[in-house]
């Protein structure tokens, strides 16, 4: 089964990153407050360069003047 | 003797490197072993084994770090929940009346308590309900509370593998043979003593102890005392005091400390087995002597361990005595974890290193480990002995060893010496060191790194982030091997390890259950 084995994949990971960052010391609520603050760190940094990527490597191109 | 039981359980192993799918497992690549302590190739460490004490790639301290940071961060947040009274606390705090007071519980050794080990401590403490031999019984005990409180189920972990005590010639058991002796001594004696040494606590049988102390270890005299931290703390403050120069070993036990700081001597520490810095040392000592009057120093004391016992590091006994012969200083070694467990015969680092043991001033050592029993001797020579049975505070005022103790030990070394008329003794030792080599050897190719030198049978695997240690110790008790973790104050920051202790007691299959089981543990 693909999906079983990729399901025990994940949940090796997710345990890796437990243990990596001591978030397997804490308590689950704790666990899931650093998760939230993690998730939505990385959804604005994600978000932030979705918006102004295309900006920034016009603006490269044209400083090297690959493109007027 | 000790080398033919290396050929034959070498063969056995495959040397010519990893296994690399095996150590891919571990997520550690394992660069040549660099050598932390210098050179000083004399001709021990070209026979004996290297000590390798490798360093971690990078991104593992990182981690570590990292890891403390984000747990101590939550501290803090959840301190805070609690000052602000979200959050009940459950561990002590003032009284209201008091809180204007100069606070009691907010230095770092506090915060470190309630906010990092009290997470985690069910992984210490743990109740065992049989004797520590090489399988043991635990109580099992559940929270309900993230370890604030404790409760037992009323069931036991039966045949857990036990990889924590210092069990190492197996001499911890109940079989009612071997132990016919003491129960005849607890008949004959009794079980306490009810005094000191000194005032009527003097029993025949400990001076039979302390006579067979002295030719087990080939030196003139010793004296036997009750408990082993005591040994070295209530000791040393006898032998040395005020303008006297101690230099201790980095890596020294807490009793050594602390004999050393109540004694008022002076203390130094050099580097950890490195000879370099223990002669610099001793030269600018012998040049410059006291701080500030320059006058000599009256005595000067290098104290060393003969197996550390977090790290399983030997000390360098040939050179260390050749550095005292030649700067006139006296030597205190602390057999506690070396004696029995290492040398052809058990006679501890003198023997490894073939060494007379007239050239060691202060032999110390403890009856804990290797002889299944508790307590501590000193031994040299016999005015050495004599004046610490009249100036040492352990023997003046410390109540004297129990008879069926002091019998346990006595049956002990007459079994490694081979007076009771067997060869368990020596069959004890052999199967230790053929434990200690196989174990170690198989584990350093699953590509854990692995301290310390290949004859000790203290075996520290380090795991370095606090996560994994703790998981790695609930695991393992989970599949019934029970094993002791070390986390911070006991070991620098980034070093957190899971100390194993080989004994002769373990069979083979033991111990191979034990590596299937570790290198179970990333995936």
């Amino acid at each position: 089964m693909p999906l079983g084995d990729c399901w025990k994949h994940l949940s090796w990971f997710y345990y890796q990153y437990l243990l990596v960052t001591a978030l397997y010391m804490l308590e689950p609520w704790e666990r899931t407050v650093f998760n939230s603050l993690l998730i939505s760190v990385l959804g604005m940094a994600v978000y932030t360069g979705y918006v102004f990527m295309p900006q920034h490597i016009m603006a490269i191109l044209h400083y090297f003047e690959v493109v007027q | 003797m000790a080398r033919s039981t290396n050929g034959d359980s070498l063969k056995q192993l495959n040397h010519n490197g990893l296994k690399w799918d095996d150590s891919g497992k571990n997520g550690y690549h394992k660069k040549p072993a660099e050598q932390k302590h210098g050179a000083g190739n004399g001709v021990a460490s070209r026979q004996n084994k290297q000590e390798s004490f490798e360093q971690a790639p990078m991104y593992v301290a990182v981690c570590t770090y990292m890891g403390f940071g984000i747990v101590t961060l939550f501290g803090y947040f959840r301190d805070f929940l609690r000052a602000v009274g979200l959050e009940k606390c459950n561990l002590a705090q003032e009284r209201e009346e008091q809180k204007d007071f100069v606070p009691l519980y907010q230095d770092f050794e506090n915060f470190y308590t309630r906010n990092l080990y009290m997470r985690v401590r069910d992984n210490w403490n743990r109740p065992i309900c049989s004797l520590p031999g090489p399988v043991f019984d635990l109580m099992e005990r559940v929270s309900d509370d993230y370890n604030w409180t404790f409760r037992f189920t009323g069931r036991t972990i039966p045949n857990v593998i036990n990889m924590g005590s210092y069990n190492y010639l197996g001499f911890a058991e109940n079989n009612a043979d071997f132990l016919k002796t003491v129960a005849d001594k607890v008949q004959q004696y009794g079980a306490g003593v009810c005094s000191t040494r000194q005032e009527i606590g003097n029993l025949s049988i400990h001076e039979e102890l302390e006579q067979l102390v002295a030719n087990f270890l080939g030196v003139e005299s010793a004296m036997t005392f009750g408990m082993g931290f005591a040994t070295n703390s209530m000791n040393i403050p006898a032998l040395v005091g005020k303008g006297c120069l101690i230099l201790s070993d980095e890596l020294n036990h807490t009793s050594l400390i602390l004999g050393a700081r109540l004694s008022g001597a002076t203390i130094r520490v050099f580097k950890h087995n490195n000879m370099h810095s223990l002669e610099k040392m001793l030269k600018e000592a012998i040049c410059c002597g006291q701080p500030r009057t320059h006058r000599a120093w009256r005595k000067i004391l290098i104290m060393v361990e003969g197996i550390y016992s977090m790290e399983g590091s030997v000390v360098r006994l040939p050179e260390v005595i050749a550095l005292k012969k030649k700067y006139k200083a006296h030597l205190y070694l602390d057999e506690a974890h070396s004696i029995g467990a290492v040398g052809a015969t058990g006679r501890g680092v003198t023997e490894l290193f073939n060494v007379n043991p007239a050239d060691v001033d202060v032999m110390m050592g403890t009856f804990t480990k290797s002889f299944g029993a508790s307590g501590g001797y000193i031994a040299g020579k016999k005015e050495l002995v004599d004046y610490l049975r009249c100036h040492s505070h352990s023997a003046v005022y410390a109540s004297a060893m129990s008879p069926p103790v002091t019998e346990q030990i006595i049956r002990a070394i007459k079994c490694i010496m081979g007076k009771d008329g067997t060869t368990e003794g020596i069959r004890r030792i052999r199967q230790l060191a053929e434990n200690t080599r196989y174990f170690r050897a198989r584990l350093k190719e699953m590509g854990f790194i692995i301290y310390g030198n290949d004859d000790s049978p203290v075996v520290p695997v380090l795991l370095y982030m606090p996560g994994k240690v703790v998981a790695f110790a609930r695991e393992m008790l989970q599949r019934k091997i029970g094993v002791v973790v070390v986390g911070f104050p006991a070991t620098p920051i980034t070093e957190a390890r899971a100390r194993f202790c080989v004994s002769a007691a373990h069979t083979r299959a033991m111990l191979n259950q034990v590596n299937t089981v570790t290198s179970l543990q990333w995936p």
